[in-house]
């Protein structure tokens, strides 16, 4: 990996569901650093494309590169350990354990396997000092003792993106980080994309057009498992076909 | 961890009074002074092994969050091995001719048992972790400890059959007088020490990196596996360390009763670890000896009404888990610290 980062990159990246494709022959490059969004329709394939790209799913067809490296075929631990970090759409935490284990926890998977394994939890230094500075990125570290599961619904998605943080990404893979937040929680939530962006790579699948037009560096737009266009903001809101599909039309 | 682990020793040293003899002035240190009746130390003893099956059981059940409906083989894996080394064997397989003579020595008994239960549930769980999960994972285990049942059964050359093994010699303690171990009182207090180093261990693993890793999978297997966690390794690993403190106890187990029969590893045995973790507690540590001592105390209160003693357990066990899901020690949580005490429980 170089200082620069890698880039992400699929090669003709098809997913067949029992005849229906939801991804079909898409070549995208995802160059380092930067806000990349994909946007589309509803049953676009975007979020099949991201669980593709993260691994959850195996691809019918098609390669995945990151930088030189080809890891079509790595399991989902595989990619995270090199990097490549993911959040859900619908909320994924540990629900029982507190928000600072949950944190704790992440920050932890970067030794899996190292000496020390064995050694009482919470004894490593490093996790621990990760943890608190993570706990203070996405503002809970009032909250720390708390249950995930009984934070607000947008506490549990900003914690997500810390989990995610935590495992030190080159690459933030964020499904609708925003669904389902108040107009607070949405602004709260976009400073702190916008913060953790240096030195990484941001995928944004979003459904929040002002927020996707102000925070993008680059926009994909996906239609029927294929890309339609990419640009910037400005040329995605000029371009023609972009405008049909979204039948309303943007902004 | 010391307040903990020293209230468990506590209640080890403690447990012998417990038992429902009458009197409350004895001690198996003193044991040759104030006579405790030597069946209820027994029982005590029993408590204490089946405190430490339990307790290996719930790396997998409680913090795991995986039930094995078969952790019983691993038990009798281990008990087998041990009488098998305490009185040799001369069994034919096919062509091969398997001989040994036998040995009194209780350390390398304890090693065999440790290195064949170890294999076996590395094997078992390279094979059934990545193609099961819920209740097919409790079914596959179940399945397999019928297999270990039905080898102890019906391979009478090597493990006696139906009557198993009899007569196996309790180990001499080097330093002590021969036999020492043939009374009650000292087998007590052999089998409290042995208990208390198996707990000490079973705390260290649970409470480790390793082990809030098992927690994690235990609360969301996908989400760990995102974050860069290889959670079929830990599922196996979890597996392995929860089948070798049954091995320690079947270990035990042979010694205590110098016999061994398929029993065992029965549907029986793997049932009775499984109410006694609910019944104390998954969620806690130390909930699943705390089982282990209901479970027994009452057979025991209840000996004279034998015959109904399933019907009375299945009660007892469908209150617990209707009523309090977390087992006594998640009542006596409850009683204590409401909130807090909830997470701490799910961290634990």
């Amino acid at each position: 990996m170089t200082d620069a980062g890698d880039a992400l990159r699929t090669a003709d990246l098809s997913r067949t569901f029992s005849g229906f494709k939801a991804v079909s022959g898409v070549t995208l490059e995802i160059p380092f650093g930067g806000v990349r969004t994909i946007i589309g329709p509803n049953g676009a394939g975007k979020t099949t494309l991201f669980n593709l790209l993260s691994g959850l799913l195996p691809p019918s067809a098609g390669r995945i590169f990151y930088g030189d490296r080809d890891i079509t075929s790595l399991q989902p631990h595989r990619r995270a350990r090199l990097g490549i970090a993911r959040s859900f759409q619908i909320t994924n935490i540990f629900g029982r354990l507190s928000v600072y284990e949950n944190v704790r926890l992440a920050a932890q998977a970067v030794y899996d396997g190292k000496a020390g394994f064995f050694f009482p939890s919470r004894s490593m230094r490093g996790v621990a000092a990760k943890t608190e500075s993570i706990l203070g990125d996405i503002g809970l570290g009032a909250a720390a003792d708390a249950p995930a599961e009984t934070l607000s619904h947008g506490d549990q998605r900003r914690l997500e993106i810390g989990l995610v943080l935590a495992t030190d990404p080159r690459v933030l893979l964020l499904d609708e980080p925003l669904a389902g937040m108040s107009p607070t929680e949405t602004q709260a939530t976009v400073d702190l994309i916008g913060r953790i962006g240096d030195g990484r790579t941001i995928v944004l699948v979003e459904h929040d057009i002002d927020v996707v037009m102000r925070i993008s560096t680059t926009i994909t737009v996906m239609q029927t498992g294929q890309i339609l266009a990419v640009g910037t903001p400005q040329q995605i809101r000029e371009n023609e076909a972009v405008q049909r599909a979204y039948l309303g039309g943007l902004a | 961890m010391i307040a903990r682990l020293g209230s468990i020793a506590l209640g080890i040293a403690l447990l012998p009074l417990l038992m429902p003899d009458g009197s409350f002035d004895l001690y198996p240190f003193v044991g040759a002074r104030l006579p405790l009746h030597a069946g209820f130390v027994d029982l005590a003893t029993t408590i204490l092994i089946f405190g430490l099956f339990a307790l290996g059981f719930n790396i997998l059940f409680g913090h795991t969050g995986e039930l094995s409906f078969g952790h019983a083989m691993f038990f009798a894996l281990g008990a087998y091995a041990t009488a098998l080394y305490s009185k040799g064997f001369d069994a034919t397989v096919g062509p091969v001719h398997l001989q040994f003579l036998g040995s009194g020595n209780a350390f390398f008994a304890l090693l065999a048992a440790l290195a064949a239960v170890a294999v076996w549930a590395w094997l078992l769980g390279r094979l059934i972790v990545p193609r099961s999960s819920g209740i097919y994972y409790s079914m596959i285990t179940l399945a397999f400890a019928q297999v270990i049942y039905f080898i102890a059964f019906r391979w009478s050359d090597l493990t006696g059959g139906e009557d198993g093994l009899q007569a196996i010699a309790r180990p001499a303690v080097p330093g002590l007088p021969a036999g020492w171990l043939d009374d009650s009182n000292h087998f007590y207090i052999a089998a409290a020490l042995v208990t208390f180093v198996a707990v000490v261990l079973n705390y260290c693993i649970v409470f480790s990196n390793f082990g809030s890793v098992l927690r994690a999978i235990r609360e969301n297997k996908q989400r760990a596996r995102f974050l860069g966690y290889d959670v079929n390794k830990y599922r196996v690993n979890a597996f392995v360390l929860s089948a070798l403190f049954p091995a320690l106890a079947g270990w035990m187990w042979t010694y205590f009763q110098q016999a061994i029969n398929p029993d065992a590893g029965s549907i029986d045995y793997s049932g009775r670890v499984v109410m006694m973790s609910l019944l104390g507690g998954i969620n806690t540590f130390a909930g699943p000896m705390l089982g282990a001592f209901v479970y027994w105390d009452l057979q025991n209160r209840f000996a004279r009404f034998d015959r109904y003693w399933p019907e009375i357990i299945g009660l007892v066990f469908v209150f617990f888990v209707l009523v309090a899901p977390r087992g006594i020690a998640g009542l006596i949580a409850a009683l204590r610290r409401p909130s807090r005490r909830a997470v701490e429980q799910a961290e634990a």
